[in-house]
């Protein structure tokens, strides 16, 4: 036991947080297949659970990288609203045309959340507070108010999109190949100079601009990531529901942040690992199904969610610098 | 040499009060272009409506002061006005208006008491309790509405002095209490002093603590008020009122000179503040625009008038760093 | 002193963090009119045992009596309520209010309605300031005033109550020699009504000027108090340290290479005014001068920090504009900087992970780093640079404050700089390491490197640079070589276009 613990007390702060909610998420299992009387570790519940929660992985992914600068990105929810929008809205010129016009979209939402928090240097929570609200009066002008289900003339969305959801390649589910696509270049990001940077912009952003990292690239680009994986996000929206919706995606900054911070990551910055966010994402399915096992009522939900959160960021807010 | 140049000493005024000075101009541009725009029954209109997040403003003042924000402010209209509609169902007015004035204390005491005991930043802990409210304002409510038929009450929502809604006049006498406060008394002074160096206060011997639950708790009553005004003028608690309130708040504190990281901040400033944004919604109402554009439109102007706020407070950071 | 009993007493404190034990079984005896002073390396524990005393911290076990009374959990408000003071090396004012407020923070004078009563508020504040004869502005935000004049509002703040006890903490720091002289005849007004003075400092000049005894802590534990006569330079030291100290440790030959660096004109507005100097290979150069002379603000012009309105630079004699940190790094030109814990360091990642910066921006191909040959040179540098504990992933949080300082240093020296900028590279560090990084600065200097020191210790100056540039107001007020230098000339230097503050 004390070999144990001396390894445990050896590695590095981020592996000792990944292990510590491992065990949660274990325990948590265990709990989950007592209520469920073996049902929750059946191999069709935990495709369900990938097929809901990738488009929280693919977002939750960028909420990290903001977070780990030390800023935070509340609009993600509408702008993963408004990307399904524009997708849907511009069917008539082709599925790959409306795509690229959500990411172009997008990509400016997040240059203007970078822009303001990089040079105007606004607090991340403000920003995307308002941009938030903005981007999601836009969507609703947009759509009319309502969702939609076909282009600006009529064009209905694609069949090959819809089934999406349903088809394999090699075995593996769409939905879960584009997650690991997004999880592998996240991965690299981090183990690249860029990633060395985020991190030190995180943990203390004069230094990191005095020892030459050019900080303002790196925060503004984060944000940027941030938004075109949300706009993946929309598309992956339309692909399971077939509609674009301004007004979905309202728990989603929530979710994701509370996804980052079971996972580990500080909200101040400076840490945050891939894995513990994807087991924060896996926590919070689990407590989802867990709830409705209980018969918690959903609209009590969002407010058990918000507790989580509090829990998990006091948890992890001691290792604010100094 | 005496500068005897009028244009720069206007600026230097302008500079300092520029809140005021958009209200001047964008009331003029409203009296003059749009019509309508200077009629009483408008301008009392805009006090209705405006008295609420005058009220909200209040109390996102004194949380930013001390180097806090409070988001919940919306949900806790919200919340509120499901909690004032069901008691007053139940036990009547009175115990209804005290009953909320309770639990928006508590709920605002909740909020301190997670900010000062732990190291959790206000907007996380906001963000959360907002959450909260909101599931909770859905719950009670089971998502409906709930309408208010004690005639009262609704009286007291559309009721005016000398064609000013008394819940305006109201907002003023207790814009003023809180002006006395912040100026004259010690713990007003010190909310100031938490604000601009919580370490520096804390080694004084001020209760830190004890002031961010204060001005929490301040928050909370006054986000109670706002939204017992908020239920009157709608004779119904709603589960999804109060949406953007606490940005508009926030922006009116920033806009009348507030600083986002404590220490600086007006009520008077504020009182502009909401001044300001109520005749901006007040003209684009108006002039016609549709509700989403509305919302987009107010939106871009609540981050270009922060932005530009805090990007002048930055220079002045910079100015008097030390040599 | 005479033969009253001590106004405060400490026995057996024992104190630790975070399962490392900071002090351990410390006594102490303050008695009333004497200035007793505390010395150590860093980490012996000094500011750890008067934050015991002011309220700060609560003892894990010992006792404290206090005036005949056994004290138990002392908070700040109460000691200051009872007449124990402490100022601070960090400014602790509220940027925001004015001087008088500041004052009177806590217990602001009140009239019968409750409401703050400013006339006398105001009072308080004047009649202490004018009374040293320092003119300062009572009702302006204190953040306006200079450096120097808000600590002696935060002396003045700690005055203005009933003292029986003064603890400063290294409050000269940022001080000329005029403003150390106010304070000492301040220090001595009060020692003579009777209040018990407890003085932390690296000067040894100043313990020797103003203490009567003094108390050496060393890794946590008393090693000796006693009268300030019974001691000298050297034995102090030594109780400090443990071992001899070479004092003589003079710099070693001066080569003068090829011109590396020259600096025509260079000017920013309000900070720098037409700097004008060269730096050679294999030299170092030392900048010295008062607090608010320029020094740190034209190392920033220097690496890219700030942009200058005016001026050129060239390197090796080419013409060159430095647009950013990063840039400099590049041309081969890096900075210590003056605050490390703000600037120099991310303290929440690992050691290797803050040295590794420069080698990440070189040896990265598309971006990809290569982590493996990135450690073994981390490693190689710890070593070389005896940086303790020698744990590659310890998060620099942890480290004491010469062995972060060692960290930059590391990063610099991997960083393959020709010129290095150090500003204030000794500061908050204790003399061992001290001397370690003088040796690097040495070794440095005869591989050819170029090294500008900004120095507000005189004698590290005099012993340290192969010549001397005096800054004041902003410009280059005089130049020095090390055999014509001495402190006095220096400071004449400085001092003869800046006015006594």
């Amino acid at each position: 036991m004390q070999n144990i613990l001396q390894r445990y007390r050896s590695t590095s702060f981020d592996t000792q947080s990944v292990l510590k909610i491992l065990m949660i998420l274990v325990g948590l299992v265990l709990l989950a297949s007592a209520f469920s009387q073996g049902v929750f570790l059946q191999p069709k519940n935990l495709v369900n659970l990938i097929y809901q929660n990738a488009l929280l992985i693919v977002i939750a992914l960028g909420q990290m990288l903001v977070i780990i600068t030390g800023g935070i990105d509340l609009s993600v929810g509408s702008m993963l609203a408004i990307s399904s929008v524009l997708v849907v809205l511009f069917q008539d010129y082709g599925l790959p045309a409306s795509i690229a016009i959500a990411l172009i979209a997008s990509v400016a939402f997040g240059l203007v959340n970078g822009f303001l928090v990089t040079y105007v240097r606004l607090p991340a929570f403000v920003v995307t507070l308002a941009t938030m609200q903005i981007i999601s009066s836009i969507a609703k002008v947009l759509s009319g108010g309502g969702a939609i289900y076909t282009g600006l003339h009529g064009a209905e969305i694609p069949v090959g999109l819809g089934e999406f959801y349903k088809n394999t390649l090699a075995g593996i589910p769409y939905p879960l190949f584009v997650c690991l696509i997004v999880i592998g270049l996240a991965a690299l990001y981090l183990r690249s100079s860029i990633g060395h940077y985020t991190f030190s912009i995180g943990g203390n952003e004069r230094a990191a601009y005095l020892s030459g990292i050019p900080t303002r690239l790196v925060k503004m680009a984060v944000y940027v990531i941030s938004a075109a994986l949300c706009c993946l996000g929309g598309v992956l929206f339309v692909a399971r529901v077939g509609m674009g919706d301004p007004q979905t995606g309202t728990w989603i900054p929530l979710d994701s942040i509370a996804a980052v911070s079971i996972g580990g990551a500080s909200l101040s910055g400076g840490t945050g690992t891939i894995l513990g966010t994807l087991i924060g994402v896996v926590i919070l399915s689990v407590l989802n199904n867990i709830m409705n096992l209980l018969g918690v009522p959903p609209t009590l939900q969002p407010a058990i969610k918000g507790i989580v959160i509090l829990l998990a960021v006091y948890l992890n807010s001691a290792r604010k610098q100094n | 040499m005496r500068a005897k140049i009028y244009p720069s000493q206007v600026v230097g005024f302008a500079e300092q009060n520029s809140a005021l000075v958009a209200l001047v101009i964008v009331c003029l541009l409203g009296a003059l272009f749009v019509s309508n725009f200077a009629s009483g029954m408008n301008l009392s209109a805009i006090l209705f409506q405006y008295a609420i997040i005058g009220f909200l403003g209040l109390g996102q003042l004194l949380v930013i002061l001390t180097g806090g924000i409070d988001l919940s402010q919306g949900a806790q209209v919200a919340m509120i006005s499901i909690i004032t509609a069901v008691l007053m169902r139940q036990a009547g007015v009175l115990p209804a208006v005290l009953g909320s004035l309770l639990v928006g204390t508590v709920f605002g005491l909740t909020n301190g008491l997670l900010v000062s005991r732990t190291r959790m930043p206000a907007f996380v802990v906001t963000l959360g309790t907002m959450g909260v409210a909101r599931g909770l304002a859905q719950v009670i409510s089971d998502s409906k509405p709930i309408a208010i038929e004690v005639g009262s009450f609704v009286d007291f929502g559309r009721s005016t002095l000398a064609g000013i809604p008394v819940s305006a006049i109201l907002w003023v006498v207790v814009s003023l209490g809180l002006w006395f406060f912040l100026a004259q008394r010690r713990t007003g002074r010190h909310i100031y002093a938490v604000g601009g160096s919580e370490e520096s206060a804390r080694l004084s011997g001020i209760a830190v603590k004890n002031v961010k639950l204060l001005v929490f708790g301040l928050s909370g009553l006054l986000s109670a008020v706002g939204g017992i005004i908020w239920t009157a003028r709608l004779s119904s608690g709603s589960p999804l009122g109060g949406n953007g309130y606490e940005m508009e708040s926030i922006a009116a504190v920033i806009v009348g000179g507030g600083y986002m990281l404590g220490g600086i901040g007006t009520v008077s400033g504020t009182v502009v503040g909401v001044l300001l944004f109520g005749v901006i919604n007040s003209i684009l109402n108006l002039v016609g625009i549709s509700p989403y554009w509305q919302g987009t439109i107010k939106g871009i102007l609540i981050l270009a008038a922060v932005a530009l706020s805090q990007f002048r407070r930055i220079d002045h950071g910079s100015q008097a760093r030390r040599s | 002193m005479d033969h009253q009993p001590p106004v405060l007493s400490m026995r057996k404190i024992c104190k630790s963090f975070a399962g490392i034990q900071v002090l351990k079984e410390v006594d102490l005896d303050l008695y009333a009119g004497e200035a007793h002073c505390l010395v150590g390396e860093n980490g012996a524990g000094k500011s750890t045992l008067i934050k015991i005393i002011s309220g700060a911290y609560q003892p894990d076990s010992g006792s404290i009596t206090y005036q005949g009374q056994l004290l138990k959990n002392v908070s700040p408000h109460w000691a200051r309520e009872h007449g124990i003071n402490t100022i601070y090396q960090e400014i602790d004012l509220i940027p925001t209010l004015s001087a008088a407020e500041n004052i009177s923070l806590g217990i602001e004078p009140i009239k019968k309605n409750g409401s703050i009563d400013w006339p006398a508020l105001r009072e308080r504040a004047t009649k202490i300031l004018e009374g040293w004869g320092a003119e300062i502005n009572v009702d302006v935000p204190v953040n306006t005033l200079k450096v120097a004049y808000q600590q002696m509002v935060a002396i003045a703040k700690a005055l203005s109550l009933n003292n029986r006890v003064l603890i400063l903490d290294e409050p000269t720091a940022v001080f000329t020699s005029s403003e150390i002289d106010l304070l000492f005849s301040i220090l001595q007004k009060l020692k003579s009504q009777g209040i018990a003075l407890l003085y932390i400092s690296h000067h040894l000049d100043e313990i020797f000027r103003i203490g009567d005894r003094v108390t050496v802590l060393r890794d946590g534990t008393l090693i000796r108090t006693g009268a300030v006569d019974e001691f000298n330079k050297s034995s102090l030291v030594k109780a400090m340290v443990g071992r001899d100290i070479d004092f003589s440790l003079r710099n070693g030959d001066h080569c003068q290479g090829e011109e590396l660096l020259r600096a025509e004109g260079v000017t920013r507005h309000g900070v720098v005014e037409d700097a004008s100097f060269s730096l050679h290979c294999g030299e170092i150069v030392g900048v010295a001068g008062l607090v608010g002379a320029g020094r740190t603000e034209m190392a920033r012009l220097l690496v890219g920090a700030d942009r200058p309105d005016r001026g050129k630079l060239y390197l090796r004699g080419q013409p060159v504009e430095v647009g950013s940190p990063k840039e400099a790094l590049l041309k081969g030109i890096g900075m210590l900087p003056e605050n490390r814990k703000e600037e120099g360091l991310v303290l929440m990642r690992s050691m290797s992970e803050n040295i590794a910066y420069s080698l990440v921006e070189k040896d990265a191909r598309f971006g990809l780093v290569p982590w493996r040959k990135i450690k073994k040179a981390v490693q190689d540098m710890i070593q070389a640079v005896d940086i303790r504990p020698a744990r590659p992933a310890l998060q620099v949080l942890y480290m004491s404050g010469g062995n972060q300082q060692k960290v930059v240093l590391s990063r610099l020296l991997l960083a393959e700089c020709d010129l290095m900028i150090l500003d204030e590279p000794t500061r908050g560090v204790d003399v061992g390491a001290r001397l370690e990084i003088y040796k690097i600065m040495q070794a440095l200097k005869k591989q050819g490197k170029a090294i500008l020191m900004i120095s507000s210790d005189l004698p590290e100056i005099l012993t340290q640079a192969d010549r001397i540039l005096v800054m004041a107001k902003g410009r280059i007020a005089g130049e020095l070589t090390a055999a014509e230098a001495t402190e006095e000339k220096v400071l004449s230097i400085a001092l003869r276009l800046g006015e006594a503050v």
